[in-house]
């Protein structure tokens, strides 16, 4: 199954870069020629650029939920987020809408998408390191893909 | 596996937040308008290598990468008092004309462009993307996709990578084009002009030709007499890359022209209480306050503003057009909001235009694209039109080239006090004697639409959107409504 590990976030925008992180430990292992690892600081329709191809995708990203705890990890679906498939942006659609755009101009979408979210606590102040709950989240992150991987 | 469900919180300064606070009439007295900011940019950079500046600028957001990167290039070149060579000023407008044209098609067919050719009082659901789809067909739709495709192959060709270029080096670029992809730029561009065409007819007959919508385009409502400033060429002419910033007044005329390194002689910001973003405004007209007029400083950037700033576009096509809009907005400078939609799509052609001519010229392809630097730096200042309006970037440092201090204007700031003039005049005309129109919430978000605001905290972070949140109170400060999207 050819398969895309993709991290995405912003890597010195704090916990924000969680994501990329995560790829690239998962970068670091042993190449399989089936898994391919890349990162991107672009959202919404871009993601269709890379994804697009790939029968498996697993998509490692920052989030902000309402009860949520700094460092903790969240196994979803795209259907998790379709409560928020319509809402506007000031510039980008999100995930749901770019990944239903692609099955609706019949471009090769993957047949499954998993996406590992990591709780974040501080997205708005520029630097290079996580915070420390978040740092700590990041080899369990990494197992978890892992184990998604080895399937 | 447990089902978890996605609770989008309301994070502080994480989302757009506006108050509107009523009088005892129940008509507004006044509305705020908070945006999310990025804190520490300055920091991060200052002990830095400025030539690092251009790889790491791209990275403050994700949506308008090239143009950091330009900018910084740029201003880079002002530092280290070398002028790049004529082949890299190509090569680099080139790449820029691309970047301008891609993010405009992006912000017209996925976002601004659902509530005109959907329609703004369809359902949310159907006001996005696919909903457009639906209405041109899948052909139609799959242009748009081709497009982007096409046009992000040229930035990835010049610039190493689309989402952060890598290319530019004070005093030229890195890379030679080569005859092959010089061509492959021809047929790009080609291709990103007849699109450009389709782009306007489609606003013709959707937009234009529909009274409702031209009524709303045309009308009061977001409607305000203020400043604009753009690039402009030795011609007055819009220009992205390059030239004098030139600011005409509410009626239209010069007010000043100014090169971009004087910009702290003409540009001031002024600071509110209740929000960490500055506000700009011209410094000599002085601030008076979310207020329009010739007294007022506040004045716009982006695609209306630059088509208001300059005496015209300099390829034929998006000449035309530009003469077209001025006739049917009635001349001059045009002052409504929603207008802008219309201004981006003439700028997507010009920019497209001017991508055939550069990419067809061929000097392009010359050897000669880098002149290295002698001088000992101390002080750089560029600036280019970004999608969303004027970008600054002005770095000082020490005889070594190591950052002591970095100041960026983004081109959202510029527009922030007509963001919320814009904002408050929507309110004032939904909000009557305590009834709020359930058309508020959308007709708000227009009017952010139209300035394309770049909020980069939103972009991120999943579900990959800002939410935007209304709060309406009393005079005593209680709440009487709160609408929402994007916040639970």
């Amino acid at each position: 199954m050819k398969t895309l590990v993709l991290g995405l976030g912003n890597p010195i925008l704090s916990d924000d870069g969680v994501g990329i992180k995560v790829a690239q430990e998962i970068g670091k292992r042993p190449k399989d020629p089936q898994i391919t690892v890349a990162e991107t600081s672009e959202a919404g329709i871009s993601l269709l650029d890379f994804v697009v191809g790939y029968d498996q995708v697993i998509i490692i990203d920052a989030i902000q939920t309402k009860e949520g705890k700094a460092g903790q990890i969240y196994r979803l679906k795209p259907d998790d987020f379709s409560s928020a498939k319509y809402f506007s942006s000031p510039h980008q659609i999100n995930l749901v809408t770019a990944l239903e755009l692609g099955k609706k101009i019949n471009l090769p979408m993957p047949s499954k998408i998993t996406i590992f979210a990591v709780e974040v606590k501080d997205v708005t102040n520029f630097s290079e390191k996580c915070t420390h709950e978040v740092e700590q989240a990041i080899p369990k992150a990494v197992k978890m893909v892992l184990r998604e991987l080895s399937g | 596996m447990k089902k978890i469900t996605i609770d989008p919180i309301t994070r502080l300064e994480g989302h757009g937040r506006i108050e509107i606070f009523l009088n005892d009439a129940g008509d507004v007295d006044k509305a705020y308008l908070q945006i999310p900011e990025l804190r520490g940019f300055e920091k991060f950079c200052e002990g830095r290598p400025a030539e690092e500046m251009p790889r790491i600028t791209p990275r403050i957001c994700g949506v308008c990468p090239t143009a950091h990167h330009t900018c910084s290039t740029k201003a880079l070149d002002d530092l280290f008092k070398v002028e790049p060579t004529p082949a890299a000023k190509k090569i680099r407008e080139l790449m820029y004309c691309a970047f301008q044209a891609e993010d405009h098609i992006f912000h017209f067919f996925f976002l601004a462009g659902p509530d005109f050719v959907v329609g703004p009082t369809a359902p949310a659901a159907e006001r996005n993307i696919l909903g457009i789809i639906g209405k041109v067909g899948l052909e139609n739709g799959g242009k748009v996709i081709e497009v982007r495709k096409r046009l992000r192959g040229v930035i990835q060709t010049i610039g190493g990578k689309v989402i952060h270029p890598v290319c530019g080096l004070p005093g030229g670029v890195s890379k030679t084009i080569t005859e092959e992809e010089r061509k492959e730029f021809i047929e790009a561009a080609e291709y990103s002009v007849g699109f450009s065409k389709w782009a306007l007819e489609l606003f013709d007959s959707v937009v234009l030709k529909n009274k409702e919508y031209l009524d709303l385009v045309a009308g009061d409502i977001y409607k305000h007499r203020t400043y604009y400033m753009g690039l402009v060429d030795r011609n007055n002419k819009v220009n992205f890359y390059d030239g004098d910033l030139r600011v005409v007044d509410p009626n239209g005329k010069e007010y000043v022209k100014f090169k971009g390194r004087d910009y702290l002689d003409h540009i001031k910001e002024h600071v509110e209480p209740w929000n960490y973003m500055k506000f700009c405004y011209l410094k000599n007209v002085g601030w008076k306050g979310f207020t329009d007029g010739e007294d007022s400083g506040v004045y716009r950037v982006a695609p209306l503003a630059r088509l208001n700033a300059a005496d015209g576009m300099a390829t034929p096509l998006a000449q035309e057009a530009y003469e077209k809009m001025y006739e049917v907005l009635g001349g001059k400078p045009v002052h409504n909001t929603l207008a802008f939609n219309w201004a981006r799509l003439i700028e997507t052609l010009y920019a497209s235009e001017r991508m055939l001519e550069l990419a067809r010229d061929p000097e392009l392809t010359s050897p000669d694209i880098v002149n290295l630097p002698t001088e000992t730096p101390k002080e750089g200042i560029g600036v280019v039109e970004a999608p969303r309006g004027t970008l600054f970037h002005h770095y000082q440092t020490d005889e070594r080239g190591i950052l002591t201090k970095v100041n960026l204007i983004v081109a959202t700031t510029n527009n922030m006090a007509p963001m919320v003039m814009s904002v408050d005049k929507a309110a004032r005309s939904l909000i009557h004697k305590g009834e709020v129109s359930d058309g508020l919430l959308n007709m708000i978000e227009m009017a952010f639409r139209a300035y394309d605001p770049c909020m980069a905290c939103g972009t991120h972070t999943l579900p990959g959107q800002m939410p935007l949140e209304i709060i309406i109170r009393d005079p005593e400060g209680n709440e009487v409504k709160r609408l929402s999207r994007g916040i639970s």
